[in-house]
């Protein structure tokens, strides 16, 4: 036998419930040691465990240094298994160790050692993350800070909606920035990992909250960028909320005036007019596109609130100008008719559309009363029918109910 | 009939105190820095539930073992039934949850303090009307001391901000009647910071509405008497959207409908 398959042998013979705890974790804190590089751990059930491949009898010789195979633990390529039958065992461990180092005032390589184990398997440990802190805080180290960071994307990818692990990250990019560090590629490296994060973990609360976190520390060039790479992505899930948010909250940034790098107003302002135009387009574009989604519908309550107040803004400077308000008041009710009289299909969702266009007019309608009058009198034009009667024929019958319960509809029918 | 529902009432209760002296009769997790009372009977390991007190779901758990005591007994009390619990016993462990030297209270044995675990032990202690035994201005001054310039609360000394944390700190200094010691007006300046274009409310300044984040944001300004910040009209009508098709209500719009969501 060669001398490979007789080291697994007998680790196999040995197995999880003989081996000692303290041994097992020394053997998993090796193997983290080993393959800094981990981008992958999943907790295995034993029988799993089994159908993982073997080394060939003749690669012994050329077998990576990282590859471990044993009954409890797997590692190769940067892939970490650990048999689920272990982890009772190996989470005491861990624990354990952490506390006497926790305890011991001058062991931080070891306190690190220990917690980023305890935290591979519970990454929800609190104290444990905040001892992390501790030993980084001692001494600005912007290397074991980026470690830190890949730490934080290994829990992610295995626990994307991990708070403690979310708000450790947070802390680290606090640390850097606070040393006044070019934060430009920090930033957008975060941004990659959360569109990577949500590709996996759909409408990820926690993971765009963190996208949207990161946009004060973005430059204006920044915020353009991601508002233009962000656009495929978008219109490939629109049914993710989030997504449309982070669109919400870029936009908001270009109107803060931070961003503005010293221009003029005017150039400024024209810049964001075409750009909210373009968003308004892109957005009909979709919902013409995909009936039935919310996010969509949302997406547009917000861009028309704003573009409206614009034009208003617009209008009352420069009264010339009224048929810009004019021309967007004819383009929203020729959506809704489009919307309302979309031929059944299957799915319902032609229905879902005609509830939901209905539901965005009486949104702005009652968001912007300026406007108001404009729309229910393009509406009577085209179709004789009154707002009123379009939301009763559109909207389910529970949706009427809130309705008429917050005032909204007409009471006399 | 009413016996029937009694049954169901003594059922759950038993449940909910079993599960409490499993879960919460293991060892400490982490031995706490400063010497304690000894243990206490509501930390004897049962040795018949060795099985469940060693299982990994229950082990990855322990940090929110203080929260995990508030629910269970919240739902003991809704159903007239704590003194199925030995109050001594159980206000024994929430203090050796406290630390003295910072006010604060951890979610176990040994783990460091934050506001969630903090306001919890004030709810189980308001529960059992054992508020005396705290030193209630130091654990306020710990809640208060994270308020930040802007008005807004950290969770915990390392200063992550979230509107869940500015209504539990209110609600915390409430039940101890304390909001005097911190500035409440930025602490409602905050919260209305985060109100959204939809009248909804999210984690921080823009983030997404949330109901849950919502509950939070209502409650704190509930506290402080300042919901007329609160387009009700508007805020009524995202809460009425998040009713799905099934009947259920979800959190945000495109997602499923989840009971949780019917609480809040």
């Amino acid at each position: 036998m060669k001398l490979q398959q007789q080291e697994s042998a007998a680790e196999q013979q040995q197995g999880g419930e003989e081996q000692l705890p303290e041994d097992l974790l020394h053997h998993f804190e090796q193997i983290l040691h080993d393959d800094p590089l981990i981008n992958e751990v999943g907790f295995l059930h034993p029988t799993q465990f089994y159908s993982l491949d073997c080394p060939q009898d003749g690669d012994s010789a050329s077998q990576p240094p990282e590859f471990h195979h044993t009954r409890c633990f797997w590692c190769r390529d940067h892939k970490l298994a650990i048999s689920a039958e272990i982890l009772p065992k190996l989470y005491h461990a861990a624990r354990d160790a952490y506390c006497n180092a926790r305890d011991a005032p001058l062991s931080p390589t070891h306190l690190l050692r220990h917690t980023k184990a305890l935290l591979i398997l519970c990454p929800d440990l609190l104290t444990a993350w905040n001892s992390r802190k501790m030993v980084l805080s001692a001494e600005y180290d912007f290397t074991k800070l980026k470690d830190e960071l890949q730490l934080c994307a290994l829990i992610l990818s295995y626990s994307p909606k991990n708070e403690s692990t979310w708000s450790h990250r947070r802390w680290v990019i606090k640390q850097v920035a606070e040393q006044h560090q070019d934060m430009l590629e920090l930033i957008g490296n975060e941004s990659i990992l959360v569109k990577e994060i949500a590709e996996k973990s759909k409408m990820n609360y926690r993971a765009w909250r963190h996208r949207c976190w990161l946009i004060p520390y973005m430059t204006r060039k920044q915020v353009l960028d991601e508002l233009k790479e962000s656009t495929r992505w978008s219109e490939l899930h629109v049914a993710d909320n989030c997504c449309f948010h982070y669109r919400r909250s870029l936009l908001l940034a270009l109107l803060d005036n931070r961003l503005r790098n010293g221009e003029d107003s005017l150039s400024w302002e024209s810049e964001i007019c075409l750009l909210w135009k373009e968003e308004l387009r892109w957005d009909e574009m979709l919902i013409r596109r995909y009936q039935g989604r919310e996010s969509l519908w949302n997406h547009r309550r917000f861009l028309s609130h704003w573009w409206i107040q614009h034009l208003l803004t617009v209008e009352e400077n420069w009264p010339s100008t009224r048929s810009q308000m004019d021309m967007f008041v004819i383009q929203e009710i020729q959506l809704l008719s489009e919307c309302l009289h979309d031929p059944v299909d299957e799915f319902g969702e032609s229905r879902v559309q005609a509830e939901l266009s209905a539901l965005y007019i009486l949104w702005i309608t009652k968001q912007v009363p300026a406007v108001k009058g404009k729309l229910e009198e393009r509406l009577h034009s085209v179709s004789m029918r009154k707002l009123k009667d379009v939301l009763a024929g559109a909207c389910r019958p529970e949706k009427r109910f809130w309705m008429n319960l917050l005032g909204l509809a007409d009471q006399s029918k | 009939m009413a016996d029937e529902a009694e049954l169901a009432a003594d059922q759950h209760v038993r449940y909910i105190v079993t599960v409490e002296k499993v879960t919460s009769a293991a060892t400490p997790p982490f031995p706490p820095r400063v010497p304690s009372t000894p243990p206490s009977a509501f930390q004897r390991p049962l040795l018949s539930s060795a099985q469940k007190k060693d299982s990994f779901e229950s082990l990855v758990m322990e940090h929110i073992r203080l929260n995990g005591a508030y629910w269970g007994l919240t739902t003991l009390d809704l159903l007239h039934k704590l003194h199925a619990v030995d109050a001594a016993e159980v206000v024994d462990w929430i203090m050796s949850c406290y630390h003295p030297e910072s006010g604060g209270f951890g979610g176990n044995v040994g783990h460091d303090p934050h506001v969630l675990y903090t306001l919890s032990a004030v709810q189980v202690l308001c529960l059992f009307d054992r508020l005396y035994v705290l030193d209630v201005d130091k654990v306020a001054d710990y809640v208060a001391g994270l308020q930040n310039k802007d008005g807004s609360f950290s969770g915990d000394i390392w200063g992550e901000v979230d509107t869940r944390f500015s209504y539990i700190a209110l609600c915390t200094l409430s039940l101890l009647h304390r909001l005097h010691k911190i500035d409440v007006q930025k602490a409602v300046d905050f919260v209305v910071s985060c109100k959204n274009l939809d009248g909804g409310f999210g984690a921080m300044p823009g983030g997404e509405s949330h109901a849950g984040q919502i509950f939070c944001c209502v409650g704190a300004l509930a506290i402080t008497g300042s919901l007329h910040h609160i387009d009700r009209d508007l805020l009524g009508w995202w809460l009425c959207e998040r009713q799905c098709k099934d009947g259920g209500l979800n959190g945000r719009p495109e997602k499923l409908a989840d009971v949780r969501f019917t609480l809040l």
